[in-house]
């Protein structure tokens, strides 16, 4: 069967031993850094400085390099060439493509806004790398997450591949049957609801059976639920809270700061 | 109000709202791989929203921008608000009775359209300066270049292509519930939403292109007067 959908790495490392909920902290500000802060190479600099060192010293580097050559680069370079032509800011044309001008402010403009973007998708790369989804959705549900909200994510990270792996499959049948999926608009536009169809019905029709499933495991009960896994929240944790959650506060006010 | 967001959510409602994101995604991939000019990628949160309230359909439109982010295209991940968005008023229009009909299902597709529209734009504008990766973008730049201001060019540029994506959203949300067995739906909290009033479908479907004509020289009229103002 499928695997969940999950980027866990196993492995033993500082970054593994701390609490969920300081990883999320940690991206969260990194990320909340790198859109307020005034400074313009803050971006640049927390990916050299923050998020590459932690991949290492979470011993998930391999990893990160890997997901960052193939998912966060090619977009981040996408909205780098868009920002670039298209941004009509500055007046020091560099050169001209057609009616475009590539300015140097707005080469500017769009090497920080890439940039950000790779702080922001590096961050929860790095976030997911490090932190196993069941264990940090049961650390929120003990801080007062309701246990709802942590069923719709884990679920969720289950459905989706098994979902993708339907689609997969309805589409070979369809096609082996003789369905057109690369010829004409219309005939493409045609081709939609024999794929569509089969998958949205399927699994709908699985609702109810799930519904009964997990309310006869008490999933509406009001009741405290106790967990098997103990999962550790250090002081070292709650000082490294308070410390990130000061950064952003000091960032966000530099950026309000009228100068 | 607690009530009323409460009242949108039975244990059914929590179990579709993981498969509503999982078809919203699976469908958007579909779509992409038959290379239509078109997103499709709302229609589990559309149904979430007519089956059992807005506030439903705003946490899927929401979660389903986070998951996407997260475990496919980051690029989608700043957009939550716009999918929450669509979600919710999806939900208000399906409660005042706008998901009975095919004419009416076009009326809804537009309201969420102009919506999403209008949330989508300040996100595009302070974190991306009006261009992001998506391919309309296009649009917007030949826009800024011939002077147009920010704010009307991606503005002008979400109404060219938004009504046609959640128009045809709607509709396909709206012919899937009529699919469903009348079993199956009865056990969402909003099940009367979705009920089907009006006569032989083919009559409608009339009236529903006809209702198609009227936005599209609408939103034409409205493109007219924000580019000119």
């Amino acid at each position: 069967m499928h695997e969940r959908l999950s980027f866990y790495v196993k492995r033993n490392s500082v970054i593994h031993d701390l609490n969920p909920l300081t990883k999320v902290i940690l991206t969260l500000a990194l990320i909340l850094i790198a859109f307020t802060s005034p400074w313009y190479w803050t971006p640049h600099l927390l990916v050299l400085v923050a998020i590459i060192p932690l991949s290492f010293i979470g011993k998930v580097a391999p990893e990160f390099f890997r997901t960052a050559i193939r998912i966060i680069l090619p977009a981040a370079g996408f909205l780098f060439l868009m920002q670039a032509f298209f941004q009509p800011v500055g007046d020091t044309v560099i050169f001209k493509f057609y009616f475009l001008d590539v300015t140097q402010e707005s080469l500017m403009f769009a090497f920080r806004n890439a940039t950000r973007v790779i702080v922001m998708v590096s961050a929860f790369t790095f976030m997911l790398l490090t932190t196993h989804p069941s264990e940090l959705m049961s650390d929120l549900t003990r801080r007062g997450l309701p246990g709802q909200f942590a069923y719709v994510i884990i679920s969720t990270l289950q459905i989706l591949p098994q979902m993708q792996a339907k689609a997969q499959t309805i589409i070979s049948a369809q096609r082996s049957r003789g369905l057109d999926t690369e010829s004409s608009f219309l005939k493409r536009m045609g081709s939609l609801s024999p794929l569509i169809g089969p998958l949205v019905f399927g699994s709908l029709a699985e609702v109810e059976e799930r519904a009964i499933a997990i309310e006869a495991r008490g999933f509406t009960s009001k009741k405290v639920k106790t967990s098997l896994h103990e999962i550790p929240d250090h002081s070292s944790d709650k000082i490294i809270r308070w410390g990130l959650v000061i950064l952003v506060i000091l960032s966000i006010a530099l950026n309000l700061w009228p100068s | 109000m607690l009530e009323k967001i409460k009242n949108n959510f039975n244990t059914q409602t929590w179990v579709l709202i993981p498969i509503a994101i999982a078809i919203n995604i699976a469908v958007g991939q579909i779509v992409l791989l038959l290379k239509l000019p078109v997103f499709l990628d709302s229609i589990g949160t559309v149904l979430v929203a007519v089956l059992c309230g807005p506030w439903a359909g705003a946490l899927t439109g929401a979660l389903s921008n986070v998951i996407w982010g997260i475990a496919i295209d980051p690029g989608a991940l700043p957009w939550w608000p716009v999918a929450a968005m669509i979600g919710y008023m999806a939900g208000r229009m399906a409660q005042w009775g706008f998901f009975k009909s095919w004419w009416k299902v076009v009326v809804t597709g537009f309201v969420v359209a102009l919506t999403a529209a209008i949330v989508s734009t300040p996100i595009a504008v302070y974190l991306f300066g009006g261009i992001t990766a998506s391919g309309s973008s296009f649009i917007t730049a030949y826009l800024l270049q011939t002077g147009t201001g920010i704010w009307q060019a991606v503005v002008s540029t979400s109404f060219l292509t938004e009504p046609v994506d959640k128009i045809t959203t709607a509709m396909l949300a709206f012919a899937i519930i009529q699919g469903l067995p009348k079993r199956t739906i009865g056990g969402y909290p909003k099940a009367e939403q979705a009920t089907v009033e009006g006569g032989a479908s083919k009559n409608q479907l009339y009236i529903a292109v006809g209702v198609v004509v009227v936005l599209v020289l609408f939103a034409a009229f409205m493109l007219r007067n924000i580019l000119g103002g």
